[in-house]
């Protein structure tokens, strides 16, 4: 049993690259993985190895068996699931760990390959950065290398396994290169796994309760991009609608629901010229689509249009994706609202903030019209001391009362509240939608980029027959923005460049320079897509592509490059031509009518044939001098003219 | 309990009997294979470059390990339509076909020819000497030869050179054993295919007959045909060492040239011999063919252990007394061809 799981160093070799390979393979998994298993992982591999140095003996099966067990009853403890990418990862790390342990044939390590080769994978679909592509044909050189060594000679130069290994990769690029171009992409999943939730991805909240923060913490991450194909849109109007809450519990806005799916075209009418765009959207894990308000038509799968005009799509977004929309500034949603409807637009409980549906009802007596309220309410924001801040003081019970009355201070959120509070209290239908204002033009690119600090929230007002209108109570107070400091403060700007917040204008210049180009990394690696692909072969000539046209371009491709890589390895291993001096030798020799024996050297042959041949011992004797001459002796071209003429000659 | 009849056909019972034909069929699958492949190859010369259209090419199990994997991480690319995994899944495929390729152009062009086999004596296994050699300027990667399940050692070939590889062939019967065919193959690059040729040359190795263990002394009615070239002190001198072959006596090893070299070599003596004996294949009564020609090959190695000259006469040839290798090897080789109605090659 002990002699079983013996080993006797005949891994050495290849080992600290099946090693080296797999720690690669882990290494963008480790921020993911709870701490223990990438321990595991170094412990497994480092007294694998010490077992290997020291020709020591395998655990044994009693040792591994509950070891495993253990490994896998924790990482089922972690996440509850093993499905997902991130449970799959941490099983992978594992069975790695577990199989180092029993891995005694050279053989084994090609399983270990196998997991390293399904860890990259996973790494891939976890993040897509543009370090992705370096990284992962650096792992592909590392398990090339590793897999040549498990079979070569334990004396072969790791250089030379290296060189072999890249050599082949470099060999198969072109392939790999046409058939990424050429295979049909599909629009759709054809099932749906959860992608790791835990890669922190920032976006919006699905409810909104001002009074609970105290504090609002600014992400520079990129929310999403936009290529416009048509005018840019004035600053007024850049207004990234996400999704709408109507239900108001005196401290909470939720109730924006994406399940029932309609056509734009029943709920909107548009007027004017449509802003055409393009957006490429980083994942957020919920299945709200951002679009310039408001949004008519649009090409992203299974994306419908909610009943308070939110876009969503009927899965998550768990990946970046692009989609281009058509949008229109001028626009009337839902001119008639049904009973049923207006009273969840008015409504608000009970005896919660009581002191503003007083100031509400008042103002509104004195105002005349809902117009003119507005107006004067919008003009109290701006006139009185109500500052702009992301240190708001916490609110207590009745939230709205207490910011109107006592803090005033607040950010997008309290505005947008107590606006949508207002209105309600004297029945005009009210509605918060959250998402974005605003983005950076980066001339670097010619794109918009809008991040997370572009976060904003602001309230629709229906009126009847104008259907829901856009205020945006913020925009009334943000000219008084005093208590921030200047950097800060600019992030929630309305209409303002977040470039003049940058600590340096060369820093700044080099983030756009950086993000343009990640976005182009995004719009042609990442987002190739159906349409993309469509419009990639329509520029390559082929007209009306379809799935069928592009197999058969890919298929011929992969056949004509395969010949390619054939023909090139045949030149390299054919054998050298024989050269002139060998081919009439050999006329020499049957010319004599005697057979040369296998590897008998001339000399031999000519002492040999001497006499017995019809020309004499002296022309053989000449000849075999003048062929050595010509072959071995001198580069002299009169030698091998002699060997002709003597051969041609001879009888 | 036992009268309910399982309604359902005996599952377990069908994939037993099919796995139990499994092997079979493919031996006879096999067998088959290598006869069409004999027949369209004919047989080779001793001395043959490999060309393409004889080298074979089939995926390991790994190699179909390698590939549904490959497909499982399309259908994942797909699934997801992350367009960097499909980088890596299809960075796999090509490597695969590059490496189908490369696995069959390691063998291709290869010069192997026939170097020969030492006789050996029933019972052992004859050492089959192949030579290849690469003539192409790219090196040649874990290369082996190999007939049905026996096995060579693997060798790397540089550029230019050339390895003798030894195929050991079994033989229990005097005569000639033939490797009828044997194959070059090769695992390289990834071990995900297996690339082969097979060479059909008519090659044969010399099997002397099996020595008796236990047999009576040579009859001593041998006359002593003065064959004496030293005084009968049958002092022996040293003639000069050579290569020690099978059935040489261990006192005549050089040992020391052995702790020097590392190289078995034995003594040879000249003028050991101190009486010719004939030995006569028609002297015994009696007895079986074979018993009588593994006698006097018992006999012939023994004599030539103690260095006397013998003849021996076998019906219608005889072999004058003599001694030494040349000698030893035709007497042997008489002994083991006898009957045969073959030609001595």
């Amino acid at each position: 049993m002990a002699k079983a799981r013996g080993t006797d160093g005949s891994l050495l070799s290849s080992l600290p690259w099946t090693l080296a390979s797999l720690a690669l393979a882990l290494l963008p998994h480790i921020l993911f993985l709870p701490a223990w298993i990438t321990a595991a992982f170094l412990g497994c591999g480092i007294w694998r190895y010490l077992i290997e140095q020291r020709r020591a003996a395998l655990p044994s099966a009693w040792l591994r068996a509950p070891l495993a067990l253990l490994c896998f009853l924790g990482v089922y403890f972690v996440y509850g699931t093993i499905s997902g990418v991130g449970p799959g990862s941490a099983l992978l790390a594992i069975m790695a760990s577990l199989k180092l342990l029993e891995a005694r044939k050279r053989r084994d390590q090609f399983v270990l390959l196998f997991i390293a080769i399904f860890l990259v994978m996973a790494a891939l679909l976890r993040e897509q950065y543009l370090w992705s592509l370096p990284y992962l044909l650096a792992a592909l050189l590392f398990i090339t290398t590793a897999w040549i060594r498990i079979s070569a000679k334990p004396s072969e130069s790791v250089h030379r396994s290296f060189a072999t290994g890249a050599r082949l990769l470099l060999y198969a690029a072109p392939l790999a290169i046409a058939m990424w171009v050429f295979f049909p992409r599909i629009a759709t999943p054809f099932w749906a796994i959860p992608i790791d939730m835990s890669s922190g991805v920032s976006g919006l909240g699905d409810t909104m309760s001002p009074g609970d923060i105290s504090s609002l913490s600014l992400s520079n991450a990129v929310a999403f991009r936009v290529r416009f194909e048509s005018a840019v849109p004035a600053p007024r109007e850049r207004y990234w609608r996400g999704l709408v809450m109507h239900h108001f519990n005196g401290r909470t806005w939720s109730g924006s629901d994406p399940s029932v799916g309609l056509r734009a075209a029943r709920q909107v009418e548009v007027r004017g010229e449509p802003v055409k765009y393009q957006v490429t959207m980083e994942p957020t894990h919920q299945q709200w689509v951002y679009a310039l308000d408001m949004p008519y038509r649009w090409t992203l799968e299974r994306t419908f249009m909610g009943r308070q005009q939110e876009l969503a799509r009927v899965f998550p977004i768990d990946q970046r994706i692009a989609y281009e929309i058509e949008s229109y500034t001028d626009y009337r949603a839902e001119a008639q609202l049904n009973r049923f409807a207006n009273a969840a637009y008015v409504a608000l409980p009970e005896g919660s903030n009581p002191r503003t549906v007083e100031l509400a009802q008042q103002m509104r007596s004195a105002a005349g019209s809902d117009g003119a309220y507005i107006d004067a309410l919008l003009a109290k924001f701006h006139n009185e001391e109500f500052y702009y801040t992301l240190q708001p003081p916490p609110l207590g019970s009745n939230p709205v009362d207490r910011f109107l009355f006592e803090s005033q201070r607040g950010f997008c959120e309290h505005y947008a509240s107590a606006f949508g509070v207002m209105m309600r209290a004297v029945d005009i239908p009210a509605r918060i939608v959250l998402g974005y204002q605003g983005g950076e033009l980066n001339p670097v690119g010619d794109y918009m980029i809008v991040r997370q600090s572009d976060a904003h929230a602001w309230v629709e007002v229906w009126f009847e027959g104008r259907g829901w209108v856009r205020v945006d109570p913020t925009a009334a107070v943000a000219p008084e923005r005093i208590e921030l400091g200047i950097a800060s403060s600019l992030f929630d700007g309305i209409g303002m460049e977040w470039g003049l917040a940058a600590p340096s204008l060369l820093l700044h210049q080099l983030q756009l320079s950086w993000d343009a180009l990640n976005a182009g990394w995004n719009d042609w690696v990442l987002g190739y897509g159906p349409d993309k692909q469509n419009d990639f072969m329509r520029m390559l000539g082929m007209d009306d592509p379809s799935w069928r046209k592009m197999m058969l371009t890919l298929v011929t491709m992969v056949i004509g490059l395969i010949l390619l890589v054939s023909a090139g390895l045949t030149i390299r291993y054919r054998p050298p031509v024989r050269d002139r001096a060998a081919i009439l030798y050999q006329r020499f020799v049957r010319k004599t009518g005697i057979d040369i024996g296998i590897g008998e050297a001339p000399d031999a042959f000519a002492s040999r044939v001497g006499d017995a041949s019809r020309c004499g011992a002296n022309t053989i004797n000449d000849i075999t001098d003048t062929y050595l001459e010509a072959r071995y002796g001198s580069t002299d071209p009169a030698a091998l003219q002699r060997l002709e003429e003597q051969v041609g000659t001879m009888r | 309990m036992s009268s309910i009849r399982w309604p359902y056909p005996n599952v377990a019972g069908i994939v037993r009997n099919i796995a139990s034909i499994a092997p079979r069929t493919r031996a006879a699958a096999a067998s088959r294979v290598k006869n069409w492949a004999r027949k369209r190859q004919g047989v080779d010369p001793d001395h043959i470059q490999l060309t393409a259209g004889r080298t074979y090419i089939l995926p390991t199990g790994v190699g179909f390990i390698y590939g549904l994997m490959s497909f499982a991480m399309l259908l994942g690319s797909m699934n997801y339509n992350n367009n960097l995994s499909f980088v890596l899944t299809f960075f796999l495929i090509g490597l695969g076909f590059v490496a189908m390729h490369q696995c069959q152009r390691n063998i291709v062009c290869l010069e192997v020819s026939f170097a020969g086999v030492e006789p050996v004596f029933a019972g052992q296994a004859a050492q089959f000497r192949i030579a290849v050699t690469n003539h192409s300027k790219n090196p040649r990667f874990r290369i082996r030869l190999y007939v049905d399940a026996t096995v060579s050692d693997i060798h790397d070939l540089e550029p230019g050179e050339s390895q003798v590889f030894v195929i050991p062939v079994a033989s229990d019967r005097r005569g000639w054993v033939r490797l009828e065919r044997f194959g070059i193959r090769t695992l390289f690059p990834f071990e995900l295919f297996r690339s082969w040729a097979w060479l059909h040359m008519d090659i044969r190795g010399l099997i002397y007959p099996k020595p008796l263990e236990v047999v009576a002394e040579p009859p001593a009615t041998q006359i002593a045909l003065g064959h004496r070239q030293h005084d009968a002190r049958g002092e022996e001198d040293f003639a000069g060492l050579r290569r020690f072959i099978v059935g040489d006596s261990p006192r005549n090893v050089a040992w020391k040239a052995y702790a020097r070299s590392g190289q078995l070599l034995s003594k040879q003596f000249a003028g050991a011999d101190t009486s010719s004996q004939w030995f006569d294949f028609n002297a015994f009564d009696g007895d079986d063919v074979e018993v009588r020609l593994s006698t006097l090959a018992r006999w012939i190695v023994d004599a030539d252990r103690t260095r006397e000259d013998y003849g021996l006469k076998m019906p219608g040839e005889d072999i004058p007394p003599s001694h030494g290798e040349a000698h030893r090897h035709r007497c042997l080789e008489a002994l083991a061809l006898f009957g045969l109605g073959d030609d001595r090659g």
